[in-house]
């Protein structure tokens, strides 16, 4: 393989995935705005986002299957497929945190901005935006980890022997793992790596002075070493864009009669920009119920009837294939959060070790675990000197499905603890609260929102990280890595054997499961620790 | 009306030599601050904004290590955060999952029975004057019902020092005012274990109101710059010329030096 093609396709993976995550955060202001504002759109908005945060990726199989590759089909197919899949790896955990963070603005800054007439954009720039940075900094690491797992897995579908793909790093590492080119799978890895880094340390460092600067109640020290490019940049800027400044205005402008005719224009604009929004993100809200509602018969539609009798014969199996699924996904949530707690709590009070270790967890964990798997299996496999057993086989999903997924609740327990205010860590300190009562009764408790969200994010990663590992043709050279019993084996191997009627069939089966459990557990889990379990509001300083 | 302290009231309870503190190591933020508190006594610490109060009380609590100097509780000098030392935060903070009685348990969990944290809580609690409330989560008390939650769970760690750090800002004026009038009763009781009381104010008729004797800190880097002894009887009205004297005189201090004349 060609450096430059390496180089490429690297660059083109990862645009996609920075694309889809700069619309996901620009869309998130301007609904969750929305939201913040319209009480009735706000209701809708906010079960919406809820449902679909706690539904598996895989969830949404059916759709990419019908309707991108089945109904598209072809490389647009299959292009919209991988960003859809990234899309919604990463959307709703950023537009529920951007949601909160609007929601939590103090009232008097509110207040502020509505006395001085800011006008909608005046609001947002001046402070929707700038106070949701610390929530956005926070999510874009597991979201970014996330993306970059999807688009490695989804790069390339394989239906029958018809294989569709995009260019992008996913593609070429698929290539050369399955002719077993070490060399370019080295390669690809290498390049990668870069990318993975850089893009890694750009979010460390927004990550770190959003906190600083735009974090109420934080003793970090913001940095206002501004570097050399940036005021050259800035220059640059104002004299390529030499767009005015709506506030500059707004300051400069004097309170004659002329004026405050001037101002309240301004102000009917801006509410009139308000109804717009609000009309808008009804719009966006509706398009979307009526998609998924489309993709739902659509997959329904594409069954033959005489089809039906055969899958519904089959369904009692498929069940009892998903219970399978569901063990492994709890053994492995249950390994993550253990280990993760750990982590996370011993690096929480080792200042030094976790200055070190954090970038490289970052890091790592931005680097998706099904690009660099296939050479975890060809190092170790041959160990074996037998084929693989059902308990090898297991341990290498599990092996799988973790490296994809301790991150999330790993990170999510680290930002909670994080969070925790000060004058809660010295009452513990003050009072010498044990630690098995600290870590039960106070850090869990105060990073159970996080935990939560963690949690779901882990057990999202974890389905995809079956569908990726529980059957695995080719995973290197001529092997195939594959379960005895599993529902995403089924779906994995009718697509590739063609069969896309028993591949839409259990995945839509899945998503009606991981529907209700989403609506009935998950949902209700993350609703009691917004409700109850919010540290901050333990602090009062009314 | 100013005077300097000199007179040894008995052994004292806490007592900090040299103690300074910096960022970044060479900034100090004050320094050679030296200060002792005796039996009974509420010692109260004031100075212009940013002179480090907040930062000074969590020193003497260990919570931030010092840069320079020591602090000793009953001579023997302190390395960690002692439960004999209770702080309790300007910024009210009750765990909001917890109820008013296992706000106040948390401190007694492992370290004395079930039953009898139970009661030692419960105790605390009606001191404060919140009986009948222990099943209250603090979402569904007043301000200044959680602060007193948080004095209970500071007394309930049957501490010797309470340092108080503004305790009473977030509070109405109301509130503020009828617990300031009980505080004093409330900390110096028998039924307590406690010794005696720092607090950090900007509030100089609480200062006058609750203090035994006050520490001007003052200057950059901070240092002691006066020591004056309260000396009226209580209960303390604001009525007595004396007491308006005495915040005469703490505003004088207080106030840059040129502009004073």
């Amino acid at each position: 393989m060609e450096l430059i093609t390496i180089i490429l396709a690297t660059l083109a993976s990862l645009s996609r995935v920075l694309m889809l995550i700069l619309i996901s955060i620009v869309s998130g202001w301007i609904l969750s705005y929305v939201a913040v504002k319209n009480r009735k759109f706000e209701n809708i908005y906010i079960s919406f986002v809820n449902i679909f945060e706690s539904i598996p990726v895989i969830g949404f199989l059916p759709i990419v299957l019908v309707i991108f590759i089945s109904g598209l089909g072809g490389t647009l197919g299959v292009e919209i497929a991988a960003d859809f899949l990234v899309f919604d790896a990463i959307v709703w955990n950023i537009w529920i945190g951007q949601y909160q963070a609007f929601k939590t603005i103090p009232q008097h800054l509110i207040e502020v901005s509505e006395n001085y007439n800011f006008g909608w954009w005046g609001k947002m720039k001046n402070l929707y935006i700038p106070f949701s940075y610390p929530r956005v900094s926070s999510d874009i690491f597991p979201s970014f980890a996330d993306a970059l797992f999807y688009i490695m897995v989804s790069e390339v579908f394989s239906v029958g022997i018809t294989a569709y793909k995009v260019f992008g790093i996913g593609t070429l590492i698929v290539q050369a793992t399955s002719t077993g080119d070490l060399t370019s799978i080295y390669e690809c890895l290498g390049v990668l790596a870069v990318g993975v880094v850089v893009i890694t340390l750009a979010f460390g460092s927004f990550s770190k002075h959003a906190i600083a600067k735009y974090g109420l109640n934080t003793s970090i020290e913001i940095k206002r070493h501004i570097g050399y490019w940036r005021p050259h940049i800035r220059k640059w800027s104002k004299d390529v864009i030499p767009t005015p400044r709506v506030s500059k205005y707004a300051t400069k402008m004097k309170m004659g009669t002329e004026n405050i005719q001037t101002a309240v224009t301004k102000v009917r604009t801006s509410r009139s920009f308000e109804k717009i929004g609000k009309y808008i993100g009804t719009g966006i809200a509706w398009m979307f119920l009526i998609f998924i509602g489309y993709s739902s018969i659509n997959v329904i539609l594409s069954v033959p009837h005489s089809q039906w009798a055969i899958y519904l014969a089959q369904t009692p199996n498929l069940l009892y294939q998903m219970g399978v699924d569901y063990i492994r996904v709890i053994v492995v949530t249950i390994v993550s959060f253990v280990f993760a707690v750990s982590l996370g709590y011993y690096l929480a009070n080792h200042k030094k070790a976790s200055t070190i270790s954090l970038p490289i967890i970052q890091t790592i964990s931005a680097f998706p675990a099904p690009a660099y798997f296939p050479l975890i299996f060809a190092a170790t496999a041959p160990l074996f000197l037998h084929n693989l057993s059902s308990v090898e086989t297991e341990l290498y999903v599990m092996l799988l499905c973790f490296l994809g997924t301790f991150y999330y609740v790993f990170f999510g327990f680290w930002v909670g603890v994080r969070a925790i205010p000060t004058e809660f860590l010295e009452v513990t300190q003050n009072y010498k609260i044990g630690f098995f009562t600290k870590m039960r009764r106070i850090i869990l408790p105060a990073t159970f929102p996080y935990l939560v969200t963690g949690l779901s994010s882990t057990i999202n990663s974890a389905w995809g990280g079956l569908a990726v590992g529980e059957f695995w043709p080719n995973i290197y050279g001529n092997q195939t890595l594959q379960v005895h019993t599993g529902m995403m084996k089924v779906i994995s191997k009718g697509l590739a054997n063609g069969d896309m009627g028993i591949a839409a069939w259990t995945s839509l089966l899945f998503a009606i499961v991981v529907g209700v459990y989403s609506i009935v557990f998950t949902r209700n889990l993350m609703d009691l620790a917004r409700k109850k379990y919010v540290i901050e509001e333990g602090i009062y300083a009314a | 009306m100013t005077q300097t302290f000199n007179e040894t009231l008995g052994e004292s309870q806490l007592e900090c030599k040299d103690l300074g503190y910096a960022y970044s190591g060479t900034n100090f933020i004050f320094k050679d601050i030296s200060i002792k508190t005796y039996a009974d006594e509420l010692v109260a610490i004031v100075g212009p904004s940013g002179t480090g109060k907040s930062t000074f009380l969590r020193v003497l609590a260990s919570l931030i290590p010092s840069t320079a100097g020591h602090a000793f509780l009953n001579n023997v000098e302190m390395k960690d955060p002692s439960s004999q030392i209770s702080l309790v935060h300007q910024s009210i903070a009750t765990f909001p999952w917890m109820t008013a009685l296992d706000n106040v348990k948390i401190v007694l969990r492992n370290k004395v029975k079930d039953d009898e944290a139970t009661e030692i809580a419960k105790k605390m609690i009606a001191l404060v004057g919140l009986n009948g409330h222990e099943d209250a989560y603090p979402k569904e008390m007043s301000g200044g019902m959680r602060q007193r939650i948080a004095i209970a769970r500071a007394l309930a760690a049957s501490p010797t020092i309470m340092l108080m750090d503004e305790p009473f800002v977030h509070l109405d004026e109301l509130t503020a005012n009828s617990l300031r009038a009980e505080i004093y009763s409330i900390v110096f009781n028998p039924e307590n274990t406690l010794k005696s009381v720092i607090l950090v104010s900007h509030n100089l008729h609480e200062v006058v109101q609750l203090a035994d004797r006050v520490y001007v800190m003052g200057g950059t880097p901070a240092r002691i710059v006066n020591e004056i002894k309260i000396d009226l009887p209580r209960p303390r009205s604001e009525e007595d010329p004396l007491f308006y004297e005495y915040v005469k005189t703490l505003y004088k201090e207080l106030m840059p030096k040129e502009s004073v004349g």
